[in-house]
């Protein structure tokens, strides 16, 4: 499996004429699915990127930003520290966390089949959620802070400043990943293990550490994305799941390995689900479009190759 | 340099060489011949670590690196040119070739210099140094396994079936460059199904058949033996 760093100008074009007509029909919603798709991009980038290195689809992805909320809603609500400083312990955290099972788990299940990969990951998945549900009950749990709710407004328009924040950190991390990718020698170690595992062997890079540098970071990021999104969201145990299979539908979409297009594939669905929602009386059809564009995606693209 | 001692490789339950012994001098090049399935990719895989189910002592520089990892393996000083290239597809040549010695702490520091020599050994790379590798044919992408494995100053050079899918011009010149780098600080193992070629470049070559050794001797011995002539020389 491989991934590129090629840039989607085309794609980035269609994106902003796309964007510049839902501004001018619904400004509400334009922004909504900004902050709604680039959170979906940084949780899915991660997910990518580990599909395209190890090649496992992780199924518990989103199950593990569960932890993360509840580390830092439990550092909030036992030491009252706020949840963007206990971003720092999370992430480290996070990172041990994932090190260690998939040093127990995944690794031995690299060489087997995807099904293999797919139930072990599925397991990790109810295992972290049970844990969780054991510690913390089921009962949504959520934190408060202040600036979270700010807004300000221009042109008599009125928006939250705190959201913006997502979009931001969604194309930090982009450039930071690809600068990474790019320019240290773990990154190019990681590029060239993602082209041809056997060729970097060869050549001396140490893959297995590879596999688990990228497994654990890749978790890892995601305590950055709780941190941020705890104080806007009600955390229940089950609360990461439906991002693991959202994450795969955005690297599905944006073509194996396409990290530029995880972020416009993700802003995209995000703007079309806001739309969706911002229509009085038809927010439940907000996953319906979601997948029906995602279905119409690849099955045009896959026409295409078939032409 | 290299010395191999009753070898035993399997995949799972089947054994695939028995028993085998092998040895390499410094600077010395050394073929193993044989017809397909005979062990001689199997052979080379148990050197650099990337089949685990051994039985035996391979001996580098008189260390054994039975049980080591491939990266490990690497790093001592052994350079492989797989048959299948394994080479980066989406990086460019020079990439392609920065990456053979990135790695490796002995050889980092002499970057400059190898990516020198082997331009100079051939130089359609130089040329096409830009170019991304996966679109590259398939007599310039062994050139760039070469010259890949060259990059990491190996002190012993391995070689898997270079001539497979070849044109024959292609495949002597690259027999030509192969004796210009045994002219280097170079031990050769080259694992050869084109027997014809092997010999103008080694010194010394083991016949493989069967996962067996069943001949060994000096290359002028092995051109005038009647088992060569009749079954790999059509003689």
């Amino acid at each position: 499996m491989s991934f590129s760093l090629k840039k989607s100008y085309r794609l980035l074009l269609l994106l902003i004429l796309f964007m510049v007509i839902i501004g001018i029909w619904r400004p509400n919603a334009l922004l909504d699915g900004l902050q709604r798709g680039s959170l979906y991009a940084i949780i899915a980038l991660p997910l990518a990127l580990v599909l395209g290195i190890l090649g496992v689809l992780n199924l518990a992805h989103g199950d593990f930003l569960t932890v993360g909320f509840y580390l830092i809603y439990m550092l909030y609500s036992r030491f009252n520290l706020d949840p963007l400083v206990s971003i720092v312990p999370a992430v480290l955290f996070l990172i041990l966390l994932s090190g260690g099972i998939y040093l127990l788990t995944v690794k031995n299940v690299l060489k087997d089949g995807h099904l293999n990969q797919l139930l072990i990951t599925f397991g990790i998945s109810l295992v972290l959620i049970e844990t969780i549900n054991i510690i913390w009950t089921s009962r949504p749990r959520n934190v408060y802070t202040d600036y979270a709710y700010s807004a300000i407004e221009v042109g008599g328009f009125r928006f939250g400043t705190y959201e913006l924040l997502y979009i931001l950190i969604a194309v930090a991390v982009l450039v930071a990943l690809q600068w990474f990718l790019k320019n240290t020698r773990l990154g190019q170690a990681t590029f060239a293990v993602g082209q041809n595992p056997k060729g970097a062997r060869i050549v001396g890079i140490n893959v297995n550490f590879v596999y688990l540098f990228v497994f654990s970071v890749s978790i890892g990021i995601l305590g950055i994305v709780a941190g941020f999104m705890l104080p806007r969201t009600a955390i229940f145990p089950g609360v990461g799941s439906p991002f693991s299979l959202k994450s795969f539908a955005l690297a599905a979409m944006a073509g194996l390995g396409n990290l530029n297009g995880i972020l416009i594939a993700g802003v995209t669905l995000g703007i079309g689900e806001a739309v969706i929602n911002s229509i009085p009386n038809y927010g439940g059809w907000s996953d319906i479009v979601f997948f029906g564009v995602l279905i119409i995606v690849i099955i045009s693209r896959s026409y295409r190759r078939a032409r | 340099m290299l010395k191999i001692k009753n070898l035993d490789v399997s995949y799972g339950k089947i054994q695939v060489i028995w028993d085998l012994n092998l040895n390499i001098k410094d600077n010395e090049a050394v073929g193993i011949f044989g017809p397909n399935g005979a062990g001689k990719s199997t052979l080379i895989n148990a050197v650099i670590g990337l089949i685990n189910n051994i039985d035996g002592e391979i001996l580098f520089n008189g260390e054994n690196i039975v049980g080591l990892s491939t990266h490990q393996i690497i790093k001592k000083g052994i350079a492989l040119v797989p048959q299948k290239r394994e080479l980066f597809p989406l990086m460019s040549v020079k990439e392609n070739l920065k990456l053979g010695s990135a790695y490796i702490p002995s050889a980092k520091n002499k970057t400059d210099n190898n990516l020198e020599f082997v331009y100079s050994l051939f130089p359609i790379l130089k040329e096409r140094e830009k170019q991304i590798a996966g679109t590259m044919s398939g007599g310039q992408q062994r050139m760039l396994a070469v010259g890949r494995a060259l990059m990491s100053s190996p002190k012993l050079l391995i070689l898997d079936e270079p001539s497979i899918g070849l044109q024959p011009s292609l495949v002597t010149d690259l027999f030509k460059k192969l004796n210009e780098i045994k002219k280097e600080d170079v031990s050769i193992l080259l694992a050869e199904q084109n027997v014809r070629q092997g010999l103008k470049v080694i010194n010394r070559g083991y016949v493989l058949e069967n996962g067996r050794i069943e001949l060994e001797d000096s290359v002028k011995n092995l051109s005038s033996n009647e088992h060569i002539k009749k079954s790999y020389l059509g003689i």
